[in-house]
């Protein structure tokens, strides 16, 4: 009882006292008493549950995002990494956390850490979802008075924001995509360190991508010592990632600051995802050009002539482009001169004819198209409208308004969404449940990072993916080579990060570039690639045939 | 008691706040909104500035409420118990009805002295890894010190107005309002005391623990700046701490059978 601190109301008597003498207006009997009831209602009697639940009667929540609040909060005490799966809510979860913290009083100054392109929908979703008065930070806006402030990481840590933020005291941090933490050496890491907080809730989708010792560093931003300190970690297990699996002492501990819930133990399964490979062929004239690029070897490094190749399987515009940039460089290169020419020649692409006919059979459905190169979405852009198809254009380079004013658009007018790549992240298009993969990228990761845009929470019908892919090129190779042979969208992916950890492959991409740029020829490409999958299927039957958990 | 009835509830603010009631069924209940319950819910004071200043007297709006989640498609907002409009106004009951002074109605044929008690509406919240709150209302007689636990429920059996019904006389308190607090206090104290405070036991032990883990962690350089910062965090966050609130109350003139 002495250790109780107890802090006892002194302003009332004295305030009753002073208005009694001063003959003050005082409050009528029936709404003094809708006061008390008031109070009686909004009040928590009980340490136990989640009183949220109560106060936000018009969100369905799932099973195992109410499991994992309840978990964060009483048996984590608010500090801890939330790495579900892409797609299960972890947003909702954290939403919830923080809106249970503050019903209970024990929240009220927050800082909300998210990727720049995610402050507007991070704000929409708490303000509308949980009714938590969120606002993001724009300029000239003070830190001080605002409660609860969305921002991005890079404004943050920047001066002068960054000073004045560590000189406050934080009910509550998050960190969205906290996979950019792992690294202890890096500003952003010691920012968030530094910080004062209570509660503290990082979320990532890939927390056990690579090393052990990243998950030491993200464990020590939430409770510093539970695996103990930097040496003693760094000398019982290495940097060897392989000890976890092996270590169930570390496993418990790791599971005790982390929830981790995967989309097959949810049940999230029920959305199905239905996966297609459409093949197309060039037609004669386009081969011959595709020819031409594969026969110029020796002239320039291989690395630029795979690039090519992709390029040209994706559109004669993206190809034709980066020729021309090459040759300004060196106009020395005379045999491109003559491809580029052929290019002009060339009738519309292939794949683009199919896009067209693939949509029109789909329907008046929603369809979002990604591809790789900037080029052809200007192309596919051009092309649909030249079929009386309409799009939009989704790029990372938008700016947020632009974003939100892109994705509304398709919502309600644009048949089709046309992203590339680095558009990908960070957009909820839950509204469409068509994907066309117009070029493949080489790192399967981002793929289902794609896919994790539409077969997401809140997605009510199956999902519909369909995979571009040329014959006799090398997207043919990736294709069957590596993503049908692994049974990637079947089985694999789930484990793809840890097996690539496991085989000491850090990047996907560059391994097969590597391959192409070192082979001589097609065939020897192709049996190294073989040889990849093969390695990668095997890792995976013999360590994943069970399925792995990390938390939970 | 707690509000079980929202529509009944909202009737009641707003009726109390002399808002008549445009429309009121299957939980959609429709209010003219008065002036003062405009600026205070409707979040517009530059309109009211305004119109002030060209002299105008302003146009209170109309707000819908629907109580019924069947019927939320309807015009009108839907509120609930987590609804920032409830929110609004159970914050504004609170900051406004806090201090009160009512009389006992009654009809007396002959001279009838009312007795003074002190009523406190007091919210005990025991903060440590967690946080729960207890919400009393006690009542003291500040004639004899007579005591009485759950007095809103008593009280609501009574009719109560601001003013003195005929007849009636008050009697001076024996005992000032202060020490009348005073001792309500120290019977929550001793409230307290008696209480086993396992979760106050429990969040000192997580404190301990994770204070120990901390040490560990900065084994070669105990005087960091760091550590000192993260110790203060673990603190603020397990440091078991009660807290006594007093939500609303006040002064009571009651006749003698209520003992």
């Amino acid at each position: 009882m002495n250790s109780i601190h107890l802090d006892k109301d002194t302003i009332f008597i004295n305030e009753l006292e002073n208005r009694l003498d001063m003959n003050d207006p005082v409050s009528s009997w029936e709404l003094f008493s809708m006061a008390f009831h008031a109070e009686k209602t909004t009040m928590t009697p009980s340490f136990k549950g989640l009183r949220a639940l109560e106060f936000l009667p018009h969100v369905d929540f799932l099973k195992h995002q109410i499991a994992s609040a309840e978990q964060v909060i009483e048996q984590m005490n608010g500090r801890a990494i939330l790495a579900d799966e892409v797609g299960l809510g972890k947003t909702i979860e954290a939403g919830l956390i923080l809106k249970e913290y503050m019903i209970r009083g024990l929240v009220k100054k927050a800082l909300i850490l998210v990727p720049a392109s995610l402050v507007n929908q991070w704000e929409k979703e708490l303000n509308e979802k949980f009714y938590i008065p969120a606002v993001a930070h724009r300029k000239n806006m003070s830190w001080e008075h605002g409660n609860i402030i969305i921002s991005s990481m890079d404004t943050a840590k920047r001066e002068p924001h960054r000073e004045t933020i560590l000189d406050l005291d934080y009910d509550f941090v998050l960190v969205d995509e906290a996979h950019k933490l792992k690294n202890h050496k890096t500003k952003n890491y010691a920012f968030v360190r530094t910080l004062k907080k209570k509660y503290c809730l990082l979320l990532t989708a890939t927390p056990v991508q690579n090393q052990l010792i990243e998950i030491f560093n993200l464990v020590s931003i939430l409770k510093p010592g539970h695996l103990g300190n930097y040496d003693s970690f760094l000398e019982s297990y290495g940097k060897d990632r392989k000890n976890m699996k092996q270590d169930i002492y570390l496993k418990q501990l790791v599971q005790k600051v982390m929830v981790r819930n995967t989309r097959r133990e949810t049940g999230l399964n029920q959305v199905k995802r239905h996966i297609e490979t459409i093949w197309t062929e060039f037609s004669d004239e386009e081969k011959d050009v595709y020819q031409q690029l594969e026969n110029s070897t020796g002239l320039l490094p291989s690395f630029s002539k795979i690039t090519f190749l992709r390029e040209f399987c994706s559109s004669r515009e993206a190809c034709y482009l980066s020729l021309k940039k090459m040759l300004s460089e060196q106009p020395e290169l005379d045999t491109f001169h003559q491809i580029t020419e052929n290019i002009e020649q060339l009738p519309n692409h292939k794949k683009a004819e199919k896009v067209v006919e693939l949509i029109q059979e789909i329907g008046d459905e929603k369809v979002i198209i990604f591809t790789e190169y900037r080029a052809t979405q200007l192309y596919l852009q051009w092309y649909l409208q030249q079929n009386g198809i309409s799009s939009v254009p989704f790029r990372g380079g938008f700016k947020r308004g632009k974003k939100d004013w892109m994705r509304q658009l398709f919502k309600d007018h644009a048949q089709v969404l046309i992203a590339t790549e680095a558009g990908g992240e960070g957009i909820n298009l839950q509204f469409c449940n068509y994907m066309i993969n117009y070029d493949l990228p080489w790192n399967p990761m981002r793929l289902e990072q794609r896919i994790g845009r539409i077969h997401r929470y809140g997605q009510d019908k199956d999902v519909h993916i369909y995979n571009f892919a040329l014959k006799h090129t090398v997207e043919e190779h990736i294709m069957k080579l590596l993503y049908e042979k692994i049974n990637l969208f079947e089985q694999v992916i789930g484990h793809l990060d840890d097996i690539l950890a496991d085989l000491s492959i850090p990047d996907i991409e560059s391994e097969l570039q590597e391959i192409y740029a070192e082979s001589t020829t097609p065939g020897e490409a192709k049996i190294k690639l073989q040889n990849l999958s093969a390695v990668i299927k095997q890792t995976h039957d013999t360590n994943y045939g069970e399925e792995q958990k990390y938390g939970n | 008691m707690v509000i079980d009835d929202l529509n009944h509830f909202l009737k009641s603010f707003f009726q109390a706040h002399h808002c008549s009631i445009l429309r009121d069924d299957n939980g959609i209940l429709s209010v003219q909104l008065t002036e003062e319950m405009d600026k205070a819910l409707m979040n517009r004071p530059f309109y009211w500035h305004y119109m002030k200043k060209m002299g105008h007297p302003g146009e209170p709006m109309r707000l819908t409420l629907i109580t019924n989640p069947e019927m939320r498609n309807e015009q009108g907002e839907w509120i609930h118990f987590g609804s920032p409009r409830l929110q609004q106004i159970i914050h504004y009951l609170q900051e406004q009805e806090k201090y009160t002074k009512l009389f006992q109605q009654v009809n007396p044929t002959m001279n009838t002295p009312l007795y003074p008690w002190l009523v406190t509406n007091l919210k005990i919240s025991y903060k440590g890894k967690y946080k729960r709150d207890e919400l009393f209302s006690i009542g003291l007689n500040l004639i004899n010190g007579t005591m009485k636990s759950d007095m809103m429920e008593t009280l609501d059996k009574v009719p109560l107005q601001t003013t003195i019904s005929d007849f009636c006389y008050t009697l001076s308190p024996l005992v000032k309002l202060k020490s009348g607090y005073l001792r309500i206090e120290s019977v929550l104290d001793s409230y307290i005391e008696n209480q086993e405070h396992k979760w106050a036991e429990d969040s000192l032990r997580e404190l301990q623990s994770e204070a120990e883990l901390l040490r560990h962690f900065y084994i070669e350089d105990t005087e960091d700046k760091q550590m000192e910062k993260e110790i203060q965090e673990i603190t603020e966050r397990y440091q078991p701490r009660i807290t006594y609130q007093v939500i609303n109350g006040g002064l009571f003139y009651l006749t003698s059978d209520i003992a």
